[in-house]
C-alpha cells in the first residue's frame, strides 16, 4: 500500500470512529430513554421515571469503554497511542533515554558512514549504460602466474579484435601526459590514447562535437583531441567554438573536435582531460612482443562473461601454437570491469571497515538492550500496577516494544547526522591524486538507498533488542512487586542472565574490534616510522617530461637536464640538487630485465627484473641514500665512457650472494646493454612506504640521458618558495616545458599513504569507540547489580564483611564476566584477523603483542569501569541500608 | 426479585441471541424480550447488554442497521447473520445436553449410585 492510501484509511478510520462514538451515545441514551417512557406508563412522574431509568441501567461511561474495547481499537490508533505514551516515558527519564541515544548514535552513524561508501562502490553499477557488460582484458602468463592489465600484445590483441565473437565491440586505451603549450603557461595535462571507439565502448557523449572517427585511428590520422569539460572551462573559457578549433599538444597541431562532460569518468584510467586517438602505426599493429596499452570491450547480449573467457583461452591458445616464440604460456583473462574498478577502489579495506562498524553497531545495540533490562525492571511496579488495571501482557509488550523502537529511531537520526558528519570527513581525506580512480571521485552522497539503510538497521535493531526488555516487562508477576514495600522490585533470575550474556558478549565483541583495530595501527605505525632508504625531509621534487618533438637527440635531452640542475643548484637555498629518470612516491617506474654476465644465461622462467633508474653524479648524496660499498657516480660516467651501475643491497645480495659485486659487469634491458657495477646503495622505497624490499639498479643520467625527469633540491631547512623557484628555472631554460607537479617529499609519500593514513584514523576511532562501549557495558551492569544488592551488602557489612571483602566481592563478578568475554573474543579475533592479513605490513595475524596488550587493556577497562559502583558498594551503611526496606 | 436469577456467566450471548433470533430488535428491546421469553426468570443488568451486543457484532454473528421504534424514537435494530443462526445452534444444542446433563445429575439419588 502506497504511502498516500494507507494514510487516507488511517484518517477515514478515524473519521469512523468518531461517528462510532456519536451512535453509541445515541444508542444507549434512546435505551434509557424508552425505559423511562415505560416507567413513565406505570405511574412514576417524568422526572422520577428518568432517574430510575439510569439507575437501572447502570455504569453508563464503564460501559461504554467496554462497548468500545469489544469493538476493537484501530491498530494505528494504538500505535499512536503507544507512541505518545513511550515519548512521555522517554522524556521522563532524560538520563537513560540521552546515553542510549548517544550509543546508539555512535553505533548507527559509524554503519551510514561506511555504507555510504560499500553502496557507492560496490552496490551502484559503474555510471554507464549496461556496465555489467563490459569487460576487461587481462594478459596471464600461465606458467608465472602473473596478471597484469595491459594487453598481451598489440598484434594479439587487433587478432583478438578480429577473431572474437563474444564482443559487440572492444576499445583499446592508454593513460598519457600530454604537454599543452600555447594559449598561456604550458601545461602538463593527464588524458589518454584511447581507439576510436573507446567513448563509444563506454556508453559516453560528448556535450559538444562528437568523439573520433576510425579513419581518425590510422596511422597518420590522429591529429584531433577531445577535451574534458573541466579543460574546456579553464583553458579555454567554455568557448563555445572550440570545436575546429586548433590546440598545441607536444609542439604538435591537433583539432579539437569534442568537449565530454565533466561527469564522464574511466575509473582505470584516473584523471583525464585530454583525449587524442591511437593511430598506431604499423610498426606497433605488427608488434606481437610487447604492447602499450589496455583494453576492455562490452559483451554482444545474451553472452555470459563464462562464454567470453572460454573464447578468448580457446583463441590465444590457437595465437599460442601459432607464434610460439612470443606467445608460450601468454593468454588473456576476461575480469569484469566492475570487479577491476572495485579493486582500485580499496573494496578490502571498505569491507573491512564495514563488518567493524556491523560489530560496534551489536555493541552499541547490546548496550542499549542492557540499559532498556535495567529499566524494565525498575519498572516492574509500574507494570505490575498497569495489568492489574487490566492492561494484557501484549499490549504492555507492544507498549515497551514501541518504546524501544522509538529510542532507536531516534539513535537513527542522530546517527545521520553523525553519520553525515563522517562521510564528509573519510571523503575530506581521499588525497586528490587517487580520486580519479575512485567510482564518482570518491565522492558519496547521503542519498534515499543510505537513509533507507540507517532507518532500516535502525528500526531492526530496535525490535530485535527490544524483544528481550519487552518479555521482561511484560512478564511482570501481578501480586509480588506489589506487595513489596519498597521500590526495590526484585529482578527475576533470566533478565540477570540476559543481561550478564548482553554484556558478555558485548566484551567478547569489543575485544574483536579493538584487536582488528589494534593490528592496522601498528602496521601502519611500523610502515612510517620505517626508514624509506633515504631522507625526504626539506627535498622538493619537480617532475616532467620532455617532448618528443623537441628532444629527440640523447644531446638535447642531457642539456636540457645538466642547464636546469645547474640553475636549481645555483638557487640560494638549495644545498644539493640531483635528477633522475624516476624518483620514489613519483608515481613512475621503471623495470628492466637483469642477468649478470659471468653467471650462466638465466632459463625464461628463472629471469629477474630489477627497478630500472637513470640518476645524476649527485642525486645519490641529494636524497641522502646511503652508500654501502664503491663510489657513486662521477665525471668519470661520462658519455662514451663503459657505463656504469650502482645496485642496491638486495640485488646484490641475491645476484652475488658470497660475491663481492663491485666489478661484477651486468646485463640489462632490451638491447642487453653491459655495466660494470661501481657501488652498492641501500634499498629505497618506490611506491608505498610498506612495500617490501625489491631489487634496483642504477646507471648514470649522463650516459643514459632520459625524457622523463625528476629533479631533487634538498634545502638547508624548510622553505616554502622552492616551488616556484625551481618551476622559474626550469622555464627559464624551456619556457615551453611544462612541470607537472613540484612538491615537497614528505607530502609525495604522505599522498601516497593517505588511504592507509585515512584507514589508520578510521581504526583508532572505532577502536575507541568500541572500547568506550564495551567499559559503559560493564560500568552499566555493575553499578545496577550494586543497587540491587545493597540491602545484601549492609547485612554483609552488619555481620562483619570488611569493606575490601565487599570491593573484592563486587569488582571480582565484574572481571569474571569481562574475562569469559575477553576469551571469547580472543577466540573469535583469532580467526577475524585472518581476514586482515593482506592489509598488514610486519605485523601477523595473530599477533602476540596486540593480543596480550588488548587483554590487559581490557582487563584495566573493566577494573576502571567496575571500581565506581564497587566504591559505591564500599560505602554502604548497613543501618541506611538495612531501613531502606 | 426472589424468582430472579443472575444469569450464569457466558449464557448471555446466547441469550441474545436467542431473543433476536425471533425478530430483529433494538437494545432495549432484547432486554425486555429476554424478559418476556424467561418469563421475568432472568435479570439482565441493563447496560451489561450493550458490550456484549457489540461483541456479537464484531464476531459476526449480528449485524445492526438503524430503524424506527415502536415510540417513533430513532434506535439501532440487530438481526442474526447467518453465522448467527450457525452459532445459535450449535449454543442451543450445546445447553440442551448441559442442562439434562446437570438435571440429571442433581436428581440422582442415593440408591442410583
Amino acid at each position: 500500500m502506497s504511502f498516500l492510501a494507507s494514510f487516507r484509511t488511517f484518517v477515514s478510520s478515524l473519521f469512523r470512529r468518531s461517528e462510532m462514538e456519536r451512535e453509541m451515545e445515541e444508542e444507549l441514551r434512546a435505551h434509557i430513554e424508552e425505559r423511562a417512557a415505560d416507567l413513565e406508563r406505570t405511574g412514576m412522574s417524568k422526572a422520577e421515571a428518568e432517574r430510575q431509568a439510569r439507575i437501572e441501567f447502570g455504569g453508563y461511561q464503564r460501559f461504554k469503554e467496554e462497548c468500545r474495547e469489544v469493538s476493537g481499537t484501530h491498530f494505528l490508533e494504538a500505535l499512536l497511542q503507544d507512541l505518545r505514551f513511550g515519548l512521555r516515558m522517554l522524556r521522563k527519564s532524560p538520563g537513560f533515554t540521552a546515553a542510549a541515544i548517544l550509543t546508539l548514535a555512535l553505533g548507527i552513524g559509524t554503519n551510514t558512514a561506511i555504507f555510504s561508501y560499500v553502496d557507492a562502490w560496490l552496490i551502484k553499477p559503474l555510471p554507464y549504460p549496461q556496465a555489467e557488460k563490459l569487460m576487461v582484458f587481462l594478459s596471464h602468463d600461465k606458467k608465472k602466474g602473473w596478471t597484469n592489465h595491459s594487453v598481451t600484445s598489440t598484434a594479439d590483441f587487433l587478432d583478438f579484435q578480429h577473431l572474437n565473437t563474444s564482443f559487440a565491440q572492444t576499445a583499446a586505451w592508454a593513460g598519457w601526459n600530454f604537454n599543452l603549450t600555447g594559449d598561456g603557461p604550458p601545461a602538463f595535462v593527464e588524458g589518454g590514447r584511447v581507439s576510436w571507439n573507446y567513448f563509444e565502448t563506454l556508453g559516453a557523449k560528448p556535450i559538444l562535437g562528437r568523439t573520433f572517427t576510425a579513419e581518425e585511428d590510422k596511422p597518420g590520422g590522429g591529429h584531433v583531441a577531445v577535451l574534458g569539460q573541466g579543460l574546456w572551462q579553464s583553458r579555454f573559457a567554455s568557448d563555445p567554438r572550440i570545436v575546429g578549433r586548433t590546440i598545441k599538444i607536444d609542439d604538435e597541431t591537433y583539432t579539437v573536435v569534442g568537449v565530454m562532460p565533466g561527469t564522464f569518468q574511466f575509473p582505470l584510467m584516473g584523471i583525464a582531460n585530454l583525449w587524442t586517438p591511437m593511430a598506431l602505426n604499423d610498426k606497433e599493429t605488427a608488434d606481437r612482443n610487447s604492447s602499450w596499452f589496455s583494453a576492455f570491450g562490452r559483451l554482444k547480449p545474451g553472452i555470459a562473461q563464462t562464454k567470453a573467457a572460454a573464447e578468448s583461452e580457446a583463441i590465444f591458445a590457437r595465437l599460442e601454437k601459432e607464434y610460439p616464440q612470443t606467445n608460450t604460456n601468454v593468454t588473456s583473462q576476461v575480469s569484469s570491469m566492475i570487479e577491476e574498478i572495485g579493486k582500485n577502489e580499496g573494496t578490502t579495506e571498505v569491507m573491512i571497515c564495514f563488518w567493524i562498524v556491523a560489530l560496534i553497531l551489536l555493541i552499541a545495540c547490546a548496550n542499549v538492550a542492557n540499559l532498556m533490562l535495567v529499566r524494565a525492571t525498575r519498572r516492574v511496579k509500574e507494570f505490575a500496577v498497569r495489568r492489574a488495571l487490566g492492561a494484557t501482557r501484549g499490549r504492555l509488550t507492544r507498549q515497551v516494544l514501541c518504546e524501544s523502537l522509538l529510542l532507536f529511531l531516534f539513535g537513527g537520526v542522530a546517527g545521520t547526522l553523525f553519520g553525515a558528519w563522517g562521510m564528509n570527513w573519510i571523503q575530506s581525506a581521499i588525497p586528490d591524486h587517487v580520486r580519479g580512480y575512485l567510482v564518482n571521485y570518491g565522492e558519496v552522497n547521503l542519498d534515499f538507498t543510505t537513509l533507507g539503510f540507517t532507518l532500516g538497521i535502525a528500526l531492526l535493531c530496535g525490535l530485535v533488542f527490544g524483544l528481550a526488555p519487552a518479555f521482561e516487562g511484560s512478564r511482570a508477576d501481578l501480586n509480588t512487586p506489589l506487595k513489596e514495600s519498597s521500590g526495590q522490585a526484585s529482578e527475576s533470575g533470566r533478565g540477570a542472565r540476559l543481561r550478564k550474556i548482553f554484556v558478555g558478549a558485548e566484551i567478547a565483541l569489543a575485544v574483536v574490534v579493538l584487536i582488528c583495530t589494534t593490528l592496522l595501527v601498528r602496521s601502519f605505525l611500523i610502515s612510517v616510522r620505517s626508514s624509506p632508504g633515504f631522507n625526504p625531509a626539506n627535498v622538493t621534487v619537480a617532475q616532467l617530461q620532455l617532448p618528443k618533438t623537441r628532444y629527440r637527440q640523447e644531446e638535447t635531452m642531457r642539456n636540457f637536464t645538466e642547464q636546469a640542475l645547474e640553475r636549481i643548484r645555483a638557487l640560494p637555498q638549495v644545498v644539493s640538487a640531483g635528477a633522475a629518470s624516476s624518483v620514489p612516491f613519483g608515481g613512475f617506474g621503471q623495470v628492466v630485465l637483469i642477468a649478470a654476465v659471468d653467471k650462466p644465461v638465466p632459463k625464461p622462467e628463472e629471469r629477474r627484473g630489477a627497478r630500472f633508474t637513470a640518476a645524476s653524479a649527485d642525486y645519490f648524496s641529494a636524497m641522502q641514500i646511503g652508500l654501502i660499498k664503491g663510489r657513486r657516480f662521477t665525471s668519470e660516467d661520462a658519455p662514451g665512457n663503459p657505463p656504469s651501475a650502482i645496485i642496491n643491497q638486495t640485488l646484490a645480495r641475491q645476484m652475488w650472494p658470497n660475491e663481492d659485486p663491485i666489478g661484477q659487469k651486468i646485463q640489462y634491458g632490451e638491447q642487453h646493454n653491459i655495466a660494470t657495477i661501481v657501488g652498492i646503495v641501500t634499498d629505497i622505497k618506490m611506491y608505498q612506504l610498506r612495500e617490501r624490499p625489491e631489487r634496483q639498479m642504477y646507471v648514470s643520467l649522463t650516459q643514459f640521458p632520459s625524457p622523463k625527469l625528476g629533479f631533487v633540491a634538498r634545502t638547508a631547512g624548510h622553505s616554502t618558495k622552492m616551488e616556484t623557484a625551481i618551476r622559474d628555472e626550469i622555464w627559464a631554460v624551456d619556457r615551453d616545458q611544462p612541470v607537472s607537479a613540484v612538491e615537497p617529499l614528505d607530502t609525495l609519500i604522505m599522498v601516497t599513504d593517505a588511504a592507509n593514513r585515512v584507514l589508520t584514523k578510521l581504526m583508532v576511532f572505532f577502536g575507541v569507540i568500541a572500547t568506550f562501549l564495551g567499559a559503559i557495558g560493564i560500568y552499566g551492569v555493575m553499578a545496577h547489580q550494586v543497587q540491587q544488592r545493597t540491602h545484601e551488602i549492609g547485612i554483609r557489612v552488619a555481620l562483619g564483611a570488611s569493606p575490601v571483602q565487599v570491593v573484592r566481592m563486587v569488582l571480582g563478578q565484574g572481571m569474571k564476566l569481562t574475562g569469559i568475554g575477553v576469551v571469547v573474543g580472543i577466540a573469535a579475533a583469532l580467526g577475524a584477523a585472518r581476514s586482515l592479513a593482506s592489509l598488514l605490513y610486519s605485523v601477523t595475524p595473530n599477533d602476540p603483542e596486540t593480543f596480550t596488550g588488548v587483554a590487559l587493556v581490557f582487563g584495566l577497562v573493566a577494573a576502571a569501569a567496575g571500581y565506581l559502583p564497587a566504591r559505591r558498594a564500599m560505602r554502604v551503611d548497613p543501618v541506611v541500608a538495612l531501613r531502606h526496606e | 426479585m426472589d424468582n430472579q436469577a443472575q444469569i450464569l456467566p457466558g449464557t448471555l450471548d446466547l441469550l441474545i441471541l436467542k431473543a433476536v433470533s425471533l425478530g430483529p430488535l433494538h437494545g432495549y428491546g432484547v432486554l425486555l424480550r429476554i424478559g418476556q421469553i424467561s418469563r421475568g426468570a432472568l435479570l439482565v443488568e441493563q447496560g451489561a447488554l450493550y458490550p456484549a451486543l457489540y461483541r456479537l457484532v464484531r464476531q459476526g454473528l449480528l449485524k445492526a442497521r438503524w430503524g424506527v421504534s415502536d415510540n417513533n424514537r430513532r434506535a439501532k435494530f440487530y438481526e442474526l447473520t447467518a453465522g448467527g443462526r450457525k452459532r445459535l445452534r450449535e449454543e442451543e444444542d450445546g445447553w440442551n445436553r448441559l442442562a439434562a446433563a446437570m438435571g440429571s445429575a442433581l436428581k440422582a439419588r442415593p440408591e442410583e449410585v
